[in-house]
């Protein structure tokens, strides 16, 4: 990777996906959950519109009011234009078709409380169940972030035509739910807000923990995941906020080390050898802040403990004054919640803090589901490591040989063959 | 000095594909180069033009209406500028950002001067 895609921009200025999410969610809820990609395409063509008008006469003082205006004017023409009689699901449209409503529903339908409203009911929308989560992710990258098909492409390393198959399955399926474009409420609100918050918590995944890829790109989707949670947080129609704050201090405690996880080679990292000076404090006393807001409620939830587990990490001065005993505790728990295969390799790899190497590979050996590993590079890798502690050599080199075949990337395989040279020369 | 009409033509429209996040980057380019044009009083004036309109071609009376050919090179716009000579104004012209996104071409046309009349 070059050096020069590695820097990520301190602060960028994403006014444009900003208000093109905006104007999508407001113009979704006036022409109905079945015309998104009506609402995208006026919004899209405004926008192409003050460029061609800007080519020329400059850029005006208020540039985002005069994209909103000519916005407006689109979807009054659009929905009062004959040809244009399509099925219209929202309770809004009538309103614009008569010149005594107009008005007054324009001033409505763009007050920022509006606005605000219509971002997290697009929000319950794009994530609606009835949506998988491939497209549930792609769909709220392109109407709520407002991501092109090749941003979104290049963020999940796949291809345009994959995201655009993904993205028309989304909208098809929406269309088929009849999905009212709503906050849901009572009983509904909880799983639908669970659903919310897998997609933003796999966004931000896909950012932090892609094994390639280029940095600026998976740095922004960390940055939108945060900015959705908060959009969500923030919004009174979401009263129990406190898994949504614990999750907001995940982000904030694991993007506070995004610029020490890789070297000048762009290779990762791990927590041992990370340069905690170069770990954003401010992102950190904000996770705190995030932490303790989400420990008011009487909840644990997934992300409490993972919040809490990163938390530990922070705040240690350095690698080796750890508070392992706090972390293995919460691995406990959260073994209780999700006692996948890798949760339990993880706490393995604890236990050999907290007592040592060989219960850590006993604890490795009464892993339920121990099949699921075969093809987990780590699950290789960290008995060497174990095994190796305690001089069990040619274990460890055993071990590491199984280990280079499932390598998902070059450094990964350099790391690997390292670490069996150095067995070598013993 | 000396006034020139400069004809911006375009070959299909390639901001379609560009991204919110592209757009915005477009509107920095394009802001920080008229505006640098008005702030020298170079810029006399400028449009963008509809895609539509009519073409009227004849001769002796025989006239076709258009237009004919629509794919190809059409006038988008015109900048009207104030240039020391062809040269400087070739440089103005070869500024616009439109060339980082387009397949464009800007034909630059002295204004004609009438020795003794303007």
């Amino acid at each position: 990777m070059q050096e020069e895609s590695r820097n990520i921009p301190e602060e960028v200025d994403h006014l444009y996906r900003r208000e093109y999410g905006k104007l999508v969610a407001v113009l979704t809820k006036t022409f109905g959950v079945n015309n998104i990609e009506l609402a995208e395409d006026v919004v899209q063509e405004a926008m192409l519109e003050a460029l061609r008008q800007w080519a020329y006469t400059g850029v005006p003082e208020n540039a985002m009011g005069w994209i909103y205006k000519v916005a407006k004017y689109k979807a009054v023409n659009l929905v009062n234009r004959e040809k244009y009689k399509r099925a219209y699901t929202s309770k809004v449209v009538h309103h614009l078709q008569s010149e005594w409503t107009l008005e007054p529903a324009l001033d409505h339908i763009f007050t920022d409380r509006e606005i605000a409203d219509d971002q997290l009911r697009m929000m319950f929308t794009c994530c609606h169940p009835s949506v998988s989560k491939d497209s549930q992710v792609a769909l709220t990258l392109k109407t709520l972030c407002g991501f092109s098909i090749p941003e979104i492409a290049k963020a999940f390393l796949t291809t345009n035509e994959n995201i655009n198959k993904r993205l028309v399955r989304a909208r098809k399926s929406i269309q088929a739910a009849n999905i009212p474009f709503e906050v849901p409420t009572g009983k509904d609100l909880e799983p639908r807000l669970a659903s919310i918050m897998e997609v933003i918590y796999l966004l931000f995944n896909e950012g932090y923990h892609a094994s390639s890829g280029q940095e600026a790109i998976r740095y922004e989707l960390c940055e939108e995941a945060i900015r959705l949670a908060e959009m969500v947080a923030s919004n009174p129609n979401i009263v129990n906020t406190s898994q949504i704050s614990a999750l907001l201090a995940l982000m904030s405690f694991n993007v506070s080390r995004f610029a020490s996880r890789t070297d000048t080679f762009g290779n990762l990292v791990d927590l041992e050898h990370q340069d905690r000076d170069k770990w954003d404090q401010a992102l950190i006393q904000k996770g705190l802040r995030y932490l303790s807001f989400a420990a008011q409620h009487d909840q644990v939830s997934l992300y409490h403990i993972l919040a809490t587990i990163s938390a530990h990490h922070c705040t240690a001065k350095d690698f080796g004054s750890t508070n392992w005993e706090g972390i293995l505790s919460l691995y406990d728990n959260l073994v209780l919640l999700d006692d996948s295969p890798i949760v339990q390799l993880n706490r393995a790899v604890v236990l050999a803090k907290t007592a040592n190497a060989r219960e850590a590979l006993m604890a490795i050996e009464g892993i339920n589901d121990i099949t699921a590993l075969q093809s987990y590079m780590p699950y290789y890798t960290v008995r060497a490591e174990l095994h190796f502690q305690i001089g069990e050599v040619k274990k460890a080199s055993e071990l590491l040989k199984k280990a280079l075949g499932l390598s998902p990337n070059e450094k990964a395989k350099s790391d690997i063959l390292d670490k069996l040279k150095k067995i070598d020369d013993l | 000095m000396q006034e020139f009409m400069l004809f911006i033509k375009t070959n299909g429209d390639h901001l379609l594909s560009l991204s919110p996040e592209e757009q915005q980057a477009h509107v920095q380019k394009i802001g920080g180069y008229i505006g640098g044009l008005m702030e020298s009083g170079t810029l006399k004036g400028a449009q963008p033009l509809e895609m539509g309109g009519a073409v009227v071609q004849g001769k002796g009376g025989v006239f076709k209406d258009g237009p004919f050919n629509e794919s190809k090179e059409v006038i988008t716009g015109y900048f009207h500028i104030v240039a020391e000579d062809l040269a400087s104004a070739i440089n103005i012209a070869k500024a616009n950002p439109i060339f980082d996104e387009e397949q464009a071409i800007i034909e630059i046309r002295p204004i004609k001067r009438m020795e003794g009349i303007n």
